[in-house]
């Protein structure tokens, strides 16, 4: 080869010095790489999302010069592909959610890098998968746009970003240190192993405390097992082990100590099938109607003074003794079975009270142990960790704070600013502690007293582990990386207690070293739950020496004309979701109310206020009248008055964890009123009732329910219910009933052909998807719901839409009392006597569906596997088909609520229509939990339940690939994997194998029933019979009493 | 042509006064002849104000969504399918006058019929913006149209009876508009012969299609007016027939009801008439047309009314005692909760409907109320706001409480837009009206001419002595000259 040289300029030819440096400075700058390295990804100087952004505008910019199309964003492949992501295939984390101290194994869906979907971990024994609408929900809160972002620093109402860690760590060391005084750590409860001996540490290098205080107390159980049974820890229920279940206003299955396990154990003994016939019979006495109350068997009501006379009346007719003695005849003959119930199941009984005073729940104790429900029901052999607060501990650091005697106080994980009962104090106490910090992800009401806040990760950022019972572990481990500049705030102990390890480290650490290697270690994250051998159930002895004195204290209890009854609901629970707008939208179970909290008052009530509830203005209207209530301290709060059926008289039951500051997001910003300082302490413990007043304020206020009719007038073609003794006396009536129904048309059998002169195009082989809801099983609790809008992408309209109808849920759960309508309740009959029954209703996919053959463009259509689509594209929105729909589930988007229109600008306040929660979810952060796979609809189309199409297409795919049958277990739709209670089966249900072929032909035939079967719109999904371990069902005894021929006639005059 | 027709001497002349020919054309032209006057302009004014504030409505409508008007998941058509219905069903009288009574020969038809054609012309024309845009997504109605497509072939679903509206709709609008249309063109040509100015010549030129009146035309025009009024017959029935299939084909309660096209026909007739009646008893007075819109006419129209009246009330009974009798306990539920009773909460629009439309009409059965200007103007407005009520009281009170009461819904009641687009719609109506009335000869002047020398006052008065008259001088005198 020759050496010749070829050059491009004299400079390069010469080798002149200013070539040379001109070569290598050639990429002067560098790449912007390292910026990631210690700070979020969005705050980057020049992060992925701002050069997508600048492309975006410049791409947007040039089609806009080009033409009038949308705007075209483009995103931009990886230029290397990691090795372990397939674009548009998901993948699956296992972790933890934790609320508090409510701990639920969960699996996170991660596509392309974001986490979007929780579902249940089914290694999980206690939860078998469950989830609640609030599990769901948490993914959303990862991109809440009020997270902070940056560590801050607070002085005179300003807050200054802290650069760094580093600096932060120095600075608050030389803070505690300048403080002096009492090192206090306030936390939530805590069940981490690792998270505690992180605290372990630095309490001994701070010489610290640690309080542990729960939002919603529940000490006076925690005090009273520790009196009688000396035990401060709450044991575990089986309620599945329960023949005989009462509760005494604990709303167990959805917000007392640990609903979903609950909920799970609670539907195990009440499924009833074909072959057994047998259920649990559910008491439940309590002040208002709650969920757990609207599934109960028998209600009885009292006012919550009452809780204890209750409580020891039940006591006494258990043990033989002699109790208070109940006035209200119906109570007590209630009490009076309850407790014949109770002695007749010992040992298969249990009894629990939602009650936080200590001498109930010692009362509580002593029932439950007089039925001998240790050791069965009850088992002390493991205790339920998620609840450990000590409202007594609380109270001496708040004194304390306030005594100036706390140097440092650090929070994590509560917010007493907002859930404490005397706030003032709280926050007068924490201006007395001269280094104050806070490790909330947002700026809540606590962390804004706060001199530092520190943000923690979400969940799904994290490192870590929960312990929900005794030797269970479940592992959290990130499915993001963190959004923010925020850090654990494990790592910030161990830092300040002179461990410089990062928490991670330290976790991974902890268990490697106790799981005996990585290779463990890598297993459990990979499933998530560490089981402990099953152990047989553990009794405990009951120690009844404080029972005279408790039983003393109650009978002191005086009751006054209204009293005020506090509680939780099942999406919001005690506010720390609050700007969740998947859980401000979700319906309250029994009230079917979004966004708002409001005086719930019983029908008696309402007439003893003068509230024409049964006048058309206040069903159909949203505008409710407004009612000033008062405790007896003086402390007055303005709100609508809901009239629900089913409270005891007197009594207004106001739901917590609403009216939450500005800064908790603009979701929670004016939904509600604050009621926690309705909320008292007597001395030992707070208390969630209170004596109190009503008086008419005058004036209307809006509340905003997705269902205003509450009665379902007889209409036994839309849903059936019968008593158990029915159920097993005459097992076949309902395919009886059907058979006599559809006799002219040759019988249930015949009915799908002879109905119609038109072909059956839905006959035939191959899959027929098919759903199965059991209204036995349903709790109301919203799971699905929440889960369906999580899945399917399905838009949040906020408030205001809400009350003109426009909610967009594709499933909902219709709750029907099953009483009179009160026009036609005589005097007789009391209007707060009510069943409730929960109806979960989505798209029915009907073979022979209404919809379809109205939809002037073919819009919507039938697949050739049974299922109603709907082609978004193709819908010019003239909503024949949802007029024409008999089940009402089809949906319109009614205005821009997704910003997926090709009209701009038009979700502006001008408009009307968008809300703020439409900014929010419309936010570039927010919209990451989009679902990939499902498309975003525009304004002007109907939308419904697809049967989450997208998962039976991925499942039959991966069927295909394997070259394999579909079986059973490849598809989950969203609602059915959600629920806790397994109330939903969805599957092929021409596969003779699948769960819900065989429920259709062997396990439910009794009791199976489609929804107004004899309109022949051939619905794919079937309901099974409500059934109620009781005598008579309210609102249907009149029938009874005439004998079956009434009710036999009136069935049959429907067709 | 009634070349020869002999009317009794006892009937009602049907054109008053000492007219000839040149006097009718004199009276029917002077209208568009002279200058506006200050209560048309006026008028006008506040028609296209209205109209503009439509053309807002809807604007605000298509731009931010449905979602402007008060429709919600349980009631999802309202006032837009209700206005639909009564613009469809008041277009109906004008094909009646013009198709079936000119099969019928009854003559008084050719006071009112240029009229009556034009208002079905306008009627069709504010009936058909609602379907449009009522839809969610107005850019892309043209997916209603079955046009040859690269989509699949994607075609439309002729299954549902909105797109049978569609067809329904498009043919009766195009026959409608072809008969009123040809009949204008002898009119257009005498105008634009006593045009003056060379610009209003050339309009009326252009607009008369260069009509001589030459024998041939005159012949190919009376065929095709035969045709189009023998095409034009069938969709007096069809049209309406077709519309309510929207509500008895479906599933409702309330809605699925086999009495309803022939039910919706004679009401479409009957507000269509009372229709006529409001438009023509302002213009005949306004425009000094009294000789030609004679109060013959008005009794006559009235009687229609009080014979589809009835009808209509029929059917509601009927469909009541139906409900009842056919035990469907939705389909009584929403006869007997949502409707009948007063204290439900549209109680009160089904009494309007009936106090509107089955008990005031049987005024018109005293031959006094019938003669009557006033009475009869009144009575047509509440004709026709009983006709309104009537599609609210369909449409509405059957959806609103339907099979699942879970989903029974919130009060409904119009937003401003909603309503605003029905007022621009009559913003539409009545600029239509006013540019026809000042522009186009609001009687068919060849037509009146064809039945003056019959049942003119003065021919009419000279008939007595007709039946000493040889055949040959009988046919001179009343043979068109």
């Amino acid at each position: 080869m020759s050496k010749k040289k070829y050059w491009k300029s004299f400079g390069e030819q010469q080798q002149s010095e200013a070539y040379k440096k001109l070569a290598q400075d050639e990429f002067k700058e560098d790449l912007p790489f390292e910026d990631f390295d210690s700070k979020g990804l969005l705050d980057a100087k020049s992060p992925r999302r701002d050069f997508l952004k600048y492309l975006g505008f410049s791409t947007a910019a040039a089609a806009l010069a080009a033409s009038c199309k949308q705007p075209i964003k483009k995103a931009i492949p990886y230029a290397v592909k990691p090795d372990n992501m397939i674009a548009g295939v998901a993948d699956y984390y296992a972790t933890t959610y934790v609320n508090n101290g409510e701990v639920v194994p969960v699996v996170a869906k991660v596509r392309d890098g974001r986490p979007i979907k929780i579902e249940g971990n089914t290694l999980c024994s206690f939860t078998g998968g469950g989830t609640s609408a609030r599990v769901q929900a948490s993914v959303l809160d990862l991109y809440d746009m009020s997270r902070l972002r940056y560590p801050v620093e607070h002085h005179n109402n300003d807050y200054t970003q802290v650069p760094t860690f580093e600096q932060l760590d120095s600075k608050i060391g030389a803070e505690m240190t300048a403080a002096g005084g009492q090192v206090v750590l306030l936390t939530g409860t805590i069940n981490s192993e690792t998270t505690k001996a992180a605290i372990d540490a630095f309490v001994k290098a701070k010489a610290a405390r640690h309080v542990q205080y729960d939002g919603i107390s529940y000490s006076g159980m925690l005090q009273a097992n520790e009196a009688t049974y000396g035990k401060k820890n709450i044991p575990v229920y089986r309620f599945d082990n329960a023949k005989v279940i009462v509760s005494l206003g604990a709303d167990f299955l959805g917000t007392w100590v640990a609903p979903i396990e609950h909920a799970v154990q609670y539907a195990a003994g009440r499924r009833v099938s074909d072959q057994t016939k047998e259920m649990s019979k559910h008491y439940q006495f309590e002040s208002f109607l709650s969920m757990t109350g609207a599934n109960a068997d028998e209600r009885y009501t009292h006012k919550p003074s009452q809780t204890g006379a209750v409580a020891l009346a039940l006591h006494a007719a258990v043990t033989g003794g002699t109790g208070p003695s109940v006035t209200d005849k119906k109570l007590s003959a209630g009490i009076a079975k309850a407790a014949a119930d109770l002695k007749a199941n010992a040992g298969k009984a249990v009894v629990v009270s939602g009650s936080n005073d200590v001498n109930v729940q010692i009362v509580v104790n002593a029932i439950n142990s007089a039925i001998n429900a240790n050791g069965t029901t009850i088992d002390w052999a493991q205790t339920n960790n998620c609840i450990q607060g000590d409202d007594l501990a609380m109270k001496q650091l708040v004194d304390e704070m306030n005594g100036g005697k706390i140097g440092t106080l650090l929070i994590h994980g509560v917010n007493p600013g907002y859930t404490y009962f005397d706030k003032k104090a709280f926050a007068d106490g924490i201006k007395k502690v001269p280094c104050s910090i806070s490790f909330s992800e947002k700026k809540d009401e606590t962390a804004s007293l706060c001199k530092y806040i520190i943000p923690d990760h979400h969940y799904l950022e994290s490192w870590g582990d929960a312990s929900p019972r005794t030797n269970y572990t479940s592992f959290i481990q990130p499915a993001i990386h963190p959004l923010f500049k925020t850090r654990n705030w494990q790592t910030s102990l161990l830092k300040w207690s002179g461990t410089n390890i990062d928490y991670a480290e330290y976790f991974k650490n902890y268990w490697i070293q106790k799981l005996g290697g990585q290779d463990a270690f890598d297993k459990t994250l990979q499933n998530g739950v560490i089981e402990p051998a099953a152990a047989t159930a553990a009794g405990a002895t009951f120690n009844g020496a404080r029972l005279t004195d408790a039983t003393a204290k109650i009978g002191a209890a005086k009751t006054s004309e209204y009293e005020i009854a506090l509680y939780q609901k099942v999406g919001i629970g005690d506010g720390r979701y609050a700007n969740n707008p998947w859980l401000q939208e979700l319906p309250d179970p029994v009230t079917k109310a979004t966004w708002d909290n409001y005086a719930m008052v019983g029908a008696k009530t309402a007439e003893k206020l003068d509230i024409n509830y049964k006048g058309i203005n206040y069903e159909y209207h949203p505008e409710k009248p407004v009612f000033t209530v008062k405790t007896a301290s003086g402390k007055a709060v303005e709100l609508p008055v809901l009239v629900i059926p089913g409270c005891a008289e007197g009594v207004i039951a106001i739901a917590l964890g609403y009216g939450r500051s500005a800064d908790a997001g603009v979701a929670a910003d004016g939904a509600g009123k604050d009621v926690y300082p309705f909320t008292s302490f007597d001395g030992n413990t707070v208390q969630y009732s209170a004596a109190g007043s009503i008086t008419k304020k005058g004036g209307s206020y809006k509340v905003a329910q997705n269902q205003v009719h509450n009665y379902y007038e007889d209409r036994f073609e839309v849903l059936k219910e019968r008593t158990l003794a029915e159920a097993k006396e005459h097992p076949k009536a309902i395919i009886e009933e059907r058979e006599h129904e559809y006799a002219p048309y040759g019988g249930l059998a015949n009915f799908r052909k002879q109905a119609t002169i038109y072909p059956d195009h839905a006959e035939g082989r191959g899959i027929h998807w098919g759903m199965s809801v059991d209204l036995n099983s349903c709790i109301g609790c919203g799971a699905c719901v929440v889960a369906c809008n999580a899945e399917n992408n399905v838009p949040i309209v906020g408030k205001k839409e809400v009350t003109r109808g426009h909610d967009m849920h594709w499933i909902r759960i219709d709750r029907y009392f099953s009483s009179r309508n009160p026009q036609d309740i005589d005097d007789k009959n009391d209007p707060d006597d009510v069943d409730v029954v929960f109806n979960p209703t989505m798209c029915q996919h009907c073979d022979n569906a209404p919809c379809e053959n109205v939809c002037p463009v073919a819009a919507t259509n039938h697949s050739s596997e049974g299922m109603n689509q709907m082609t978004y594209n193709r819908c010019i929105g003239t909503r024949y088909c949802a007029n024409n729909c008999p089940f009402k589930v089809r949906r319109f988007n009614w205005a821009d609520y997704t910003g997926a229109d090709a009209f701009p600008n038009n979700q502006d306040a001008a408009s009307g229509l968008a809300a703020v929660v439409t900014e929010q979810m419309n936010d570039e952060l927010t919209r990451m939990v989009l679902n990939p796979d499902v498309t975003v609809r525009s304004r002007g189309v109907i939308e419904k339940c697809s049967f989450c199409v997208q998962r039976l297409q991925e499942g039959k795919l991966n069927a295909k690939k394997e070259s394999r049958e579909l079986t059973d277990g490849d598809v989950k739709v969203a609602c059915a994997q959600a629920c806790p209670t397994h109330a939903i089966v969805f599957g092929n249900a021409n596969d003779p194998k699948s769960a819900i072929a065989k429920l259709r032909k062997d396990e439910q035939t009794e009791r199976m029933h489609y929804m107004l079967e004899m309109l022949h719109v051939l619905p794919n999904v079937n309901y099974l019979v409500k059934i109620r371990n009781k005598d008579h069902i309210a609102g249907l005894v009149k029938e009874e009493e005439h004998g079956e021929q009434k009710t036999e006639t009136k069935k049959e005059a429907t067709h | 042509m009634s070349l020869l027709k002999y009317e009794s001497q006892i009937r009602e002349p049907l054109i008053d006064g000492n007219k000839d020919y040149h006097q009718v054309t004199e009276d029917i032209c002077r209208p568009i002849e002279m200058p506006a006057t200050k209560a048309w302009k006026i008028g006008f004014a506040v028609s296209v104000a209205l109209l503009l504030f439509g053309v807002l409505s809807v604007t605000m409508e298509v731009i931010y969504g449905i979602g402007k008007w008060n429709l919600n998941k349980t009631i999802g058509w309202g006032w837009d399918i209700t206005n639909f219905v009564w613009w469809i069903g008041i277009g109906h009288a004008g094909t009646l006058i013009s198709a079936i009574l000119l099969l019928f020969r009854q003559g008084w038809r050719t006071g009112v019929n240029r009229a009556a054609e034009a208002m079905t012309i306008f009627a069709v024309m504010c009936a058909g913006q609602f379907p449009i845009f009522h839809m969610g997504r107005v850019w892309d109605a043209f997916f209603v149209m079955p046009y040859p497509n690269t989509r699949g072939s994607l075609w439309v679903n002729f299954n549902s009876p909105l797109l049978w509206d569609v067809f329904a709709i498009s043919t009766y609008f195009t026959v409608s508009l072809l008969f009123w249309y040809s009949g204008l063109l002898p009119d257009l040509a005498t105008i634009r012969d006593r045009a003056k100015k060379k610009w209003r010549k050339a309009m009326y030129g252009v607009l008369s299609f260069g009509w001589t009146g030459s024998t041939k035309h005159w012949q190919r025009h009376e065929s095709l007016s035969l045709v189009l009024a023998g095409l034009s017959t069938p969709l007096v029935l069809s049209v309406h027939t077709i519309v309510s299939f929207d509500f008895a084909t479906s599933v409702v309660p309330g809605w699925h009801t086999t009495i309803f096209p022939p039910y919706f026909v004679a009401g479409a007739i009957f507000s269509g008439f009372a229709m006529v009646q409001t438009l023509m008893v302002v213009t005949r007075k306004t425009l000094g047309l009294q000789d030609y819109v004679t109060i013959g006419h008005i009794e006559a129209m009235n009687k229609v009314i009080v014979l589809t009246g009835s009808i209509v009330g029929c059917a509601y009974l009927t469909e009541l005692f139906i409900a009842w009798y056919g035990q469907n306990k939705y389909e009584w539920f929403a006869f007997k909760e949502n409707r009948v009773n007063l204290f439900s909460p549209y109680g009160w629009s089904y009494w309007l409907m009936m106090a509107c439309n089955v008990i005031s009409p049987q005024i018109f059965w005293f031959r006094k109320m019938r003669r009557n200007i006033t009475v009869t103007f009144f009575m047509s407005v509440i004709v026709n706001i009983g006709m309104w009520f009537e599609r609210f009281v369909i449409i509405v009170t059957s959806v609103y409480r339907d099979y699942l009461p879970s989903s029974w819904g919130y009060y409904y009641s119009p937003s401003i837009w909603e309503a605003g687009f029905y007022l621009g719609t009559f913003g539409l109506f009545f600029t239509l009206y006013f540019l026809f009335v000042k522009y186009f000869p609001v009687i068919a002047i060849a037509e009146i001419k064809a039945i003056l020398k019959t049942t003119g006052e003065n021919y009419k008065a000279k008939m007595g002595g007709t039946d000493r008259l040889g055949v040959d001088q009988f046919a001179q005198e009343t043979a068109h000259h």
